[in-house]
This record gives structure tokens, sequence and C-alpha cells, in this order.
């Protein structure tokens, strides 16, 4: 708001005074939620940096067991054997608040299947399909775990991005022009004052001359 | 709700040894957000799977729908996860490089 645009006017004062309460107020509240969302997000670091690394790990165990795989069994073996597995993996996904930040929540059934479970028959494939099949196991049962971490992540980071935005936005833009143009009006007003007592002084002071 | 995975035919294989079902091949990039597409409209899939050299080439709007998606929950795995790695992104929200 620029000061050329304030009126100085006593309402316009009493508007500003509240405008400032509200902004106060405000600026306390946002604070207090940026400050709550970071210990939410020192809650979930730990752990989601661990995810990562082992999700990482994971992949490349998995990475290297199915070229390992296609290099014993051939694509179409690989192949034929993948496309037999009918257990499917089942997950849950509820949505979870902090502080009015939605999160999902991930519950999954079991994703480790036991050598008959998996669909595909024992005597026409080797024991690197089964090792490629628990290394996939393994990295989908990461992917669960880190999806939700990791999601909550930067959800909650984008989150503490924009309420630390905001905060900063009142407390050095919005609360020190409102309280700049108050102090306008304020200054306005009493100078507005002062001319007026010396108007009425001068006017009595002719009244007397006149009467004299 | 099931697991969905979007990638060359490469990168789903081992995932239907894991028995997901939801697999989407796609070597072209059209087909690949095509298929992307139909996934975040469809409401039983509770996570997407994609490598991270997919996700770094969709378009950067795509890219943010991907990453605030809570349902379906996307995740990429290999390498960069795309876009802002997590360590960029804290620096730039806490101020402080806690990712070490």
């Amino acid at each position: 708001m620029a000061l050329k645009d304030v009126k100085p006017t006593r309402s316009e004062l009493i508007g500003l005074k509240r405008k400032i309460k509200l902004s106060e107020r405000g600026y306390n509240i946002l604070k207090m939620k940026r400050d709550g969302l970071i210990l939410e997000f020192f809650k979930v670091l730990e752990e989601a940096k661990n995810s990562r690394g082992s999700l990482q790990e994971r992949y490349n165990r998995a990475v290297e067991m199915i070229a390992i795989a296609n290099t014993f069994e051939g694509a179409i073996g690989v192949k034929a054997a993948a496309m037999s597995v009918k257990e499917t993996p089942e997950i849950t996904l509820k949505q979870k608040n902090i502080m009015g930040v939605v999160v999902p929540e991930i519950e999954s059934s079991r994703v480790r299947k036991g050598l008959r479970e998996r669909g595909y028959g024992l005597l026409g494939t080797s024991a690197v399909i089964d090792e490629t099949a628990t290394a996939f196991e393994e990295l989908v049962e990461e992917i669960i775990k880190a999806a939700e971490i990791e999601t909550t992540m930067k959800r909650l980071l984008n989150e503490i991005e924009h309420t630390k935005r905001r905060v900063n936005a009142l407390e050095f833009k919005v609360i020190p022009e409102l309280t700049e143009a108050s102090t306008f009006i304020k200054m306005r007003l009493d100078e507005m004052e002062r001319e007026e007592l010396f108007r009425l002084k001068k006017i009595k002071a002719k009244s007397q001359k006149a009467e004299a | 709700m099931e697991i969905a995975v979007v990638g060359n035919s490469d990168f789903i294989l081992g995932f239907r040894l894991a028995g997901i079902k939801r697999t989407y091949a796609a070597n072209r990039d059209e087909k690949f957000v095509e298929h992307i597409t139909t996934i975040l409209g469809s409401d039983d899939i509770g996570i997407l799977v994609l490598k991270g050299s997919d996700m770094e080439r969709l378009s950067p709007r795509l890219r943010t729908t991907l990453e605030e998606s809570v349902r379906p929950t996307v995740i990429a795995i290999g390498g960069e996860e795309g876009g802002l790695s997590m360590r960029e992104r804290i620096k730039r929200s806490v101020g402080v490089d806690l990712w070490k």
C-alpha cells in the first residue's frame, strides 16, 4: 500500500489497526505451523535417508539378477516365468493429515511368496529365476515403504516452503507497510488538529481585535 | 488397490516376476505419457512406479502433478528421482543441507 493512496481519516486508521491486529495473529499462527511442520519433517528425515539408500541397493541387485536370469534362461524363458506368476501384492492406501498436509499411509499384503506360490513350474526353470523373483519381491517391499516416506517428505517440504514464504511476506512486507500507513495517518491527523487549533486561535485573536 | 509399473519392457519384466499385473510397456514418450495419464485417472492404483530417467523426460507440469499426487503415490527408482533431488528440496525449503 503506497502512502499516497492512504486517506488520512479516523475511520481509515481504525480499519488499519484492525488489519494490523489480524495480520499479526495470522503471522503468529503461521509461524507456529511452520515450526510444527519442521518438527514433523525431522521425524521422517532419518527414515527417508535410509529408505532411499536401501531402495537403490535393492534396485541394483534386482537389475543385476534379471540380467543374469536373461543370460541363463534367455529372454523368452524369463518372460514365460514372469507371465505365469499369479498372486498380486495388494495394498491399502489411506490418507493422513499432518497440519493440513495430506500424506499417504500405505499398508500392504504379503509381497514375498514361497516357491510353490509363484505359479511357474519348478522343473522347467532354474534357481536363477527364483532368486530374481525374490530380489524383485524385496524391491517391491522397499518401494511400498519408500513411496509413503518420500511422498510425505516431498509434500511436507512444499508446505514448509509455502508457509515460510507467507510468514516472511507478513513479517517483512504486509505488517511493516500497514504500520507505516497507520503512523502516517496518526501524524497527519495530529497535524490537522494543530492546524485547526492555530486557525481557531487566529480567528479568536482577529475577533478580539475587531471588538476592541 | 494395486501397484502399477510404467517403463520400457526390460524395466517392467522383473516386476511381473514379483507378481505385479498392472505393468505398462512404453518405449515411446507419447505412449509413456498416455499410460501415466490413464493411471492417474484410475481409482484402483495405489502406487505408480517409474524409472528415474523416464521421470526426467516428462514435462515439468506432469512431473509436478506426479510428485504432488497422493492417490496414486508416485515413486521413481534407479538413479536420481527426477526433477529436483531431495537434497535440493531440503536446502530450498529449510535453508540447511540436512541430507548428509
